[in-house]
């Protein structure tokens, strides 16, 4: 589209694709949550299913009994084709209905050699029973569901004997097909009917922008508002539906339990829906009444959450739609149509870069950030995404700690591992690095850069050294130079008298090793880049001074500084960035002693990922981190125009 | 025409031949190098030899990276049949699902009778087994036998000898090890009775027997002064190796760094007076074959880690390898009965205790390392310390059983 392009047009396109994303949204949202009400009916349908034939079983025992009120229970229970009763002790069949299991291989045997998977489901599911009552928390499945494909399901259960599982209820179950997704008539109407509306407006208004814009978001919000009244309605009457279904089941089998138990001349319980209407976890859903009814006040509630999940969907989507129409209408995609192909070319060169930068440097970074949002740790790196989803929570829990100082029976203390704390022994690290490296390289620059100096090229090798060596060794050897009996830093004091220091148990003295390590490495750096500035200086600037006579100090200040500026701002703005990050120091000379008083952010990070295995909360730690150097860069470089030709 | 027939022939001979010839696949993953590596290709070799129906072949890969890779490829389905590890990770590997592989179900009375019981424990989770024990490791007593006569037996005669090597000004040491890694401090804590978790994976490191410990050894650290200050790898070795150690606390990796020419010997850790007479009692890292839970050929991977944990394998891996095998009958053979060196770890097993392999272990290094560290720098008291990482472990694994 070209500038000549008319309004009408951009905001018909615009309306087009609002109505279009809008009424998609909002058609995927129902059609999953419709699945998900018929998904989650047909699992509590099987789980009462499997409840009931539980409790038949403790009441028949074992032997014979259990044999006999399986077979007649699964006669009268048309939707499960075999029930199966494992117990532990001795690794029995006890009673099974599969068609398999006749003559030879009749229960009660002993299971065989392909039949493990039953027997591993048992430990499981005691192992599960065992760890939720230890912690006291509902954590493990107890209930274990496997979908068996063509529509059928293998659920199982523990059967207990004084309240300890003892082995398990196996049940093959079919269950009903998924609802037909729903016809496509609603969208096609929620998309047709504001275009047509829009067309004929449009042909009332003219090209007049606002107008067009007003009516234009008037049609696609009433269309929206009317699709998600619909949607409110469907997704109420199944949420009605699948709990009439559940509640028959639940009177269905209670008549079923009674009969087969009486026929076997024993006494069971009634049904108890608090017993079989159960989740995962054998908590009671609390959905259906005693008497097998549906609980009124409970599904008013389910269905009122429900209706606040369409209604936040229908915001999003309505806001996603609006944007949409405002980018298109407003000209937004002519523009970057234009621009593309007027520099077609310049796009086609960096193509390659980009595409080397998207994967190796963006995707991993938005990665990074997406993972900062879960809760992903040592034990959940196989589960997908959404499930761990936590949201800002781990931001909430890094920023939202202001306590870092805590009262103790020994008075009070800091507490080191508080994200306030090392940002501020961060910047303190920062600061005095930044600080001692400028000002040690720029009088070593000044005296390499005095005139006729001997030997000079090789006081600039020497001087170059340390940052020759790699860091990490540095690190190391100064590590052994600080150690307390054998380091030659303290047998050095001790040769002038003075006492042996023991460097690693004060933060202050901890400190102390850090600084200088990085001291030593970082002056080579602000040395080469002082003395190339220096060089750059003409010296009749200085002839001139000095014939009107200033002194050295005023020379310095008035000739050397300004003209170093250039040159030492953007060495400061790397140091300062490197410094913030210099993790190799930290974590090797000091590695965070005593007590992680000496750590830095990105140390931190580090322990959090690799030590502590939380990753989720890691990678929020460095994404926070990214976002103080974000803004520091930002600022700094406004604050100084240092890249600024 | 007569060479495309030809060739047509040959095609169709190796296609009907190739099926006949087809042997189960069994990849085995290790971290071995050098002698054990040598000696596990040697087991697997014969394995094979005897078995024509199925093939074992073993990949090395690095240490560092192994726990990660198996956490990352085996619950894709992307992993091997079967692969060697320490107990440490097992809880961690069972609770992130599809990793490991009960085996409950294939163990016999013989077999499981024929491990020491405490290896057999470590391969242990929530009542099940889930891999048969290959070897163990422990820490020990190793001394210079030039500087010691005859190694004590309790702590009093620890003492003595060790003073009477120690000499600070010189940089001469008693006794030398790396008391502030919690690895190696488990076995004095140990013999107090001290312990990390209570029944049910409950952290309670804070209990008063660990205090104990922890002040036992600022007795050895202060009162007896026998011990260097800032004990690090680097250090012990370098002390020991001058003839300035006279007795260090380490396992069986370390012989391996030791001089050509310090004549050291073996002893079983001594008995601790003040603790009613324990032993002390080192943690002892099992490794362990374990069949991964995706692997499509579980027999036949049952069937080799049966064979790999039997005698003759034994056998190699103790005399070749220079492992110390799990399986109690190796010890009974000649050649291994005469080493002195797996004799001593064989005896000193007998008081070792398995490291926790639950889920909640790993959290526990970090903090207990902060302890060690604050308490031998007398930064904190042991109670005050304790009671900190408790708070921190309880957070930690609090927020691990966050659904």
């Amino acid at each position: 589209m070209t500038a000549g392009t008319s309004h009408r047009l951009r905001f018909l396109v615009g309306v087009a694709l609002a109505a279009l994303l809008g009424a998609a949204l909002l058609r995927a949202f129902v059609s999953g949550a419709s699945r998900q009400i018929a998904d989650e009916a047909e699992e509590r349908k099987a789980i009462v299913t499997l409840q009931a034939a539980t409790s038949l079983a403790h009441s028949a025992g074992d032997g014979d009994a259990v044999r006999k009120v399986m077979a007649a229970w699964q006669a009268r229970t048309p939707s499960v084709s075999q029930v199966r009763v494992f117990l532990a002790d001795g690794m029995r069949l006890e009673a099974s209905t599969a068609p398999g299991d006749a003559g030879e291989r009749a229960a009660p045997r002993r299971l065989q050699r392909e039949e493990k998977p039953l027997y591993d489901r048992s430990q499981r599911i005691a192992a599960a029973a065992q760890t939720n009552r230890e912690e006291q928390q509902a954590r493990k499945a107890e209930i274990e569901a496997a979908p068996l494909g063509g529509g059928r399901l293998s659920l199982a259960g523990p059967v207990e004997k004084d309240r300890a599982p003892v082995g398990l209820v196996e049940i093959e179950t079919a269950l009903q097909p998924t609802p037909r997704t729903p016809g496509w008539s609603g969208f096609l109407l929620a998309v047709i009917a504001p275009l047509a509306a829009f067309a004929l407006l449009a042909l009332i208004i003219g090209e007049r922008r606002l107008p067009l814009l007003l009516a234009g978001v008037a049609c696609v919000a009433v269309s929206l508002f009317w699709m998600g009244r619909a949607a409110a309605a469907q997704i109420a009457a199944e949420q009605q539906r699948a709990a009439q279904a559940v509640a028959e089941r639940v009177r269905e089998q209670g008549a079923v339990t009674q009969e087969v138990a009486r026929a076997q001349g024993l006494k069971t319980d009634p049904a108890a829906p608090g017993i079989w209407d159960v989740d995962g976890f054998r908590k009671p859903r609390g959905l259906i009444a005693a008497d097998g009814s549906v609980d009124a006040q409970r599904l008013g509630l389910q269905m009122k959450e429900a209706a606040g999940a369409v209604r936040k969907t229908l915001l999003a989507a309505g806001a996603l739609s609006l944007v949409l129409l405002l980018v298109a209408g407003l000209g937004g995609f002519s523009a970057v149509g234009a621009t593309l192909r007027r520099h077609r070319q310049a796009y086609l060169y960096i193509a390659p870069a980009m595409l080397g930068m998207l994967a190796l440097v963006f995707f991993p970074f938005a990665y990074g950030v997406t993972l900062s949002f879960t809760d992903s740790n040592l034990y959940n790196t196989s589960r997908p995404l959404s499930e761990i989803w936590v949201g800002l929570r781990n931001y909430a829990d890094i920023l939202g700690d202001f306590g870092f100082v805590k009262r103790s029976e020994s008075g009070i203390f800091l507490n080191y591992l508080n994200f306030y704390w090392t940002l501020l022994f961060t910047i303190l690290w920062t600061v005095t690095n930044v600080a001692i490296g400028v000002t040690s390289g720029l009088i070593l620059a000044l005296i390499l850069n005095t005139k006729a100096l001997a030997l000079r090229p090789l006081y600039r090798v020497l001087l170059i050294l340390p940052w020759a060596m790699p860091n990490y060794i540095t690190a190391l050897i100064w590590k052994g130079m600080f150690h307390q009996q054998f380091g030659v830093i303290n047998q050095l004091l001790q040769v002038f008298g003075l006492p042996a220091v023991s460097w690693f148990d004060r933060p202050a003295t901890s400190f102390l090793t850090a600084l200088v390590t990085n001291g030593w490495l970082s002056f080579p750096f602000m040395m080469v880049v002082s003395l190339g500035a220096l060089q750059s200086i003409s010296a009749d600037l200085y002839e001139a001074a000095r014939v009107d006579g200033a002194t050295r100090w005023q020379q310095f200040k008035a000739i050397t500084l300004p003209s170093l500026k250039p040159a030492l701002v953007p060495a400061v703005i790397i140091s300062v960035v490197w410094t913030f990050n210099m993790f190799n120091i930290i974590y090797l000379v000091t590695g965070g002693e005593p007590s992680s008083s000496t750590e830095i952010l990105v140390t931190q990070a580090y322990k959090f990922a690799f030590e502590r295995y939380r990753y989720g909360y890691a990678a929020a730690y460095s994404t926070v981190i990214f976002g103080i150097l974000l803004v520091y860069g930002v600022i700094q470089n406004r604050v100084s125009k240092a890249t600024e030709a | 025409m007569e060479s495309l027939r030809r060739v047509a022939a040959a095609a169709l001979t190796a296609l009907v031949a190739a099926p006949a010839t087809a042997a189960t696949e069994i990849v085995v993953w290790h971290a071995y190098r050098a002698e054990e590596k040598a000696a596990l290709e040697k087991v697997a070799g014969a394995y094979n030899a005897a078995h024509p129906n199925t093939h074992v072949s073993t990949l090395a890969v690095p240490y560092d990276a192994f726990a990660d890779k198996i956490s990352a490829a085996v619950p894709r389905g992307k992993g091997p049949d079967v692969f060697i590890y320490a107990q440490d990770r097992l809880g961690g590997w069972i609770e992130a699902g599809n990793t490991v592989e009960p085996i409950d179900f294939f163990i016999d009375k013989d077999t499981k009778d024929r491990f020491i019981p405490t290896t057999l424990e470590a391969m242990t989770y929530k009542g099940t087994v889930y891999g048969l024990p290959l070897n163990y490791k422990c820490i020990t007593l190793i001394y210079n036998k030039k500087l010691v006569a005859n190694p004590p037996k309790d702590s009093d005669e620890l003492v003595a000898v060790a003073k009477k090597n120690t000499d600070k000004a010189a940089g001469r040491f008693g006794l030398a090890y790396a008391y502030s890694d919690y690895y190696y401090h488990a076995a004095l804590q140990n013999a107090f009775g001290g312990h990390v978790f209570e029944a049910g994976a409950k952290p309670a490191i804070n209990n008063p027997d660990n205090a104990k410990a922890l002040e036992y050894l600022l007795k050895w650290l202060d009162k007896d002064q026998i011990l260097p200050a800032e004990p690090s790898t680097a250090l012990i070795t370098a002390l020991f190796n001058d003839g300035k150690a006279a007795m260090i606390f380490n396992g069986p990796w370390f012989l391996g760094e030791i001089s050509k020419n310090i004549d050291y010997g073996l002893a079983p850790l001594p008995k601790i007076k003040e603790a009613g007479n324990t032993p002390m009692k080192p943690w002892m890292t099992v490794e362990g074959a374990l069949i991964a839970a995706p692997s499509k050929n579980k027999d036949a991977a049952y069937d080799f880690i049966k064979y790999l944990t039997d005698k003759p394998a034994g056998i190699v891996m103790a005399v070749e390898g220079r492992q110390s095998p799990a399986n109690k009958a190796v010890y009974a053979e000649p050649k291994v009965a005469g080493d002195a060196v797996l004799k001593s770890f064989r005896d000193q097993v007998e008081v070792a205790i398995p490291m926790p392999n639950l889920p909640e272990m790993t959290m526990v290094w970090s903090p207990a390392t902060t302890v060690m560290n604050s308490v031998t720098r007398h930064s904190a008291s042991p109670k005050a310390a304790l009671d900190s990482a408790q708070a921190a472990i309880s957070k930690d694994v609090a927020g691990l059983r966050k659904k």
